[in-house]
């Protein structure tokens, strides 16, 4: 069984970069870029099922910046190998754009069976990928996926529901989104992991490895533009009281609540 | 401007999120003409006159067994056939687990793409202009599509619902569609509903915590707050995934809408899903991370171990 999961770097949110600032690359440092934390997920899921059913497990990484850094440390978690996506002009605003690169990625490979993605990138608040990448190939798919249960050939998955849990079932071969449930909780690096990774020989695959071109994948090929981005101004004010003592703390948040007449207990 | 809403019915009643969308949409576009698109084994009248109610003008209903639940590719295939009967120039869905599975789909047949989670719409002739809030609603971004139907998903709490809807019974018509062994190639076993044995809906003081809490016992503190204050306890689905807490606790897109006079959340990150469930007229955060998106929500806030916080807390208030 070979599984694929797409995961994607981001700033790490943790980051003071506010708002679009968050965005300015040039303003983000390599310490900053994290997996996205549901990319971690679904690694997480691939490496429990690589557990019970002995799969190979294959990691792709598309972003432009510096991808060896979530590569490596995917491997070091026990993905078998990785491959990174150089996107010089790849327009990743669009959610289609980047299911596009992923059919064609999985075009190169030839052979896979199922393939894990995050349930939506942090940040970005973008889901679609996964439901896009399964109508371009035409495979069945279940998103923001909870548990995943290997019932003889298929694959028995409960996912969300507002009010619940659903139960559906799968064959092997399809596409998974994970949420940030149990159990696709990331296991930790293990010290083997960190050294098999930083001897792995991670290749990187060019737009024209896989076929892509800017007409097909640059932002004249979206069909999602993004018109303009700008910071949300927070008519808000917020008491945030940051350092101190927490006695002094709490102190001070029950006599500026008291002062702005709002009522804390009975 | 031809609008086709998928109308979802949840706990036997027009979903909530969907009315909101249908609110949204009149008042971006008074001149709209709203089609809605019902589909089910079973399509009750009271939806239908819901639906007309709250503005839609056209009902599409499709009807097999095939659609008792929610699956992608039944779905995906009754909706394209309303598609094409009715040419909209606007496909949208409220953001439900549902929704988001279903519109990318359809972008994706009609060879686009769509606009994720807005949060505001507005329209000038055929142009539509897509807002949809990034970097924990620090930052909005705006997007158009690019094609003869624009396809959209709104986030879930966005958008208030006419309390005082005024529309009339709809047009209905009925679009017969079959399905084959491919179609149902994801199989339904079963629906594990959560138990909803307390209504924090009109809680007037919630206490919630998030995966910061670290565990059931932690749960305590927070219950005996929530007991103090004459409120109720909340939680995230993280917690409740992992049975720190009853899954009636659930807060957010997929547990319970709270509207509370005061809600307290500890440990708590702050993520959409959670927050779009929560209108409170004053939120109080505690977390450890003074970067937590939670804070941005919060009128009032500490950055400290809500575990060391909420004792102080209850301790002074109890004096």
């Amino acid at each position: 069984m070979k599984i694929i999961v797409f995961i994607r770097q981001i700033v790490n949110p943790q980051v003071k970069l506010k708002g679009v600032d968050y965005f300015d690359t040039s303003r983000v440092n390599e310490d900053d870029l994290i997996i996205n934390p549901n990319g971690k997920n679904a690694i997480e899921g691939a490496l429990k099922l690589k557990e019970e059913l002995g799969a190979e497990v294959t990691v792709i990484c598309s972003r432009g910046l510096k991808p060896n850094k979530a590569l490596r440390e995917a491997i070091a978690m026990g993905c078998d190998n990785a491959i990174e996506v150089a996107e010089e002009f790849f327009y990743t605003n669009d959610p289609l754009i980047l299911a596009k690169i992923y059919a064609n990625i999985l075009e190169k490979i030839g052979e896979f069976d199922l393939i894990l993605l995050g349930v939506e990138e942090q940040a970005t608040n973008s889901y679609a990928t996964a439901a896009m990448l399964a109508e371009n190939l035409n495979l069945p798919s279940v998103l923001y996926a909870e548990e995943i249960e290997i019932q003889g050939d298929k694959l028995r998955i409960g996912h969300v529901l507002e009010g619940g849990r659903k139960i559906v079932e799968m064959p092997m071969k399809g596409i998974i989104s994970c949420s940030d449930s149990q159990f696709f909780i990331p296991r930790y690096t293990s010290m083997r992991g960190i050294l098999t990774a930083k001897r792995a020989e991670i290749p990187i695959w060019k737009e024209e490895d896989i076929g892509v071109s800017a007409s097909l994948v640059g932002e004249d090929a979206a069909s999602l533009k993004q018109v303009s981005l700008s910071n949300i101004v927070i008519e808000k004010e917020s008491f945030i009281i940051k350092e101190g003592d927490p006695e002094e703390q709490v102190d001070k948040l029950i006599a500026k609540m008291k002062e702005d007449g709002i009522k804390l207990g009975v | 401007m031809k609008a086709l809403i998928f109308i979802q019915i949840r706990e036997n009643l027009v979903e909530e999120n969907t009315l909101g969308v249908l609110n949204k949409l009149i008042e971006a576009n008074p001149n709209i003409e709203i089609h809605g698109a019902l589909l089910g084994n079973q399509i009750q009248n009271e939806w239908i006159e819901e639906a007309g109610k709250h503005g839609v003008k056209k009902i599409h209903i499709v009807k097999a067994s095939e659609l008792e639940v929610y699956l992608s590719r039944p779905y995906v295939k009754s909706m394209l056939e309303i598609i094409k009967e009715i040419e909209p120039d606007l496909v949208i869905a409220a953001g439900t687990v549902y929704g988001e599975d279903l519109i990318p789909r359809l972008a994706v047949q009609h060879g686009v793409s769509c606009a994720e989670r807005i949060t505001d719409i507005s329209f000038d002739g055929k142009e539509i202009s897509f807002h949809t809030p990034v970097r924990d609603d620090q930052a909005m971004k705006i997007s158009k599509i690019v094609g003869p139907i624009k396809f959209a998903t709104t986030r879930t709490g966005a958008f208030f619902i006419n309390e005082n809807p005024t529309g009339g019974a709809p047009e209905v018509m009925e679009i017969t569609v079959s399905f084959d062994e491919e179609d149902m190639i994801v199989k339904h076993i079963e629906i594990r509903k959560a138990e909803r044995t307390v209504n924090l809906k009109d809680a007037k003081v919630i206490v919630a915590g998030g995966r910061g809490v670290g565990g059931k016992e932690n749960f305590q503190i927070i219950k005996e707050l929530a007991e103090l204050l004459d409120g109720e306890i909340g939680a995230t689905r993280a917690c409740t995934d992992v049975h720190w807490i009853e899954e009636t606790y659930e807060i957010g897109q997929t547990g319970q809408s709270v509207s509370p006079d005061l809600y307290i959340g500890a440990g708590i990150s702050g993520a959409p899903q959670h927050m779009s469930g929560i209108k409170a007229k004053t939120l109080i955060a505690i977390n450890t991370d003074e970067g937590a998106p939670i804070f941005n929500y919060a009128d009032y806030g500490i950055v400290g171990d809500m575990h060391i916080i909420l004792p102080i807390l209850k301790k002074k208030l109890e004096s």
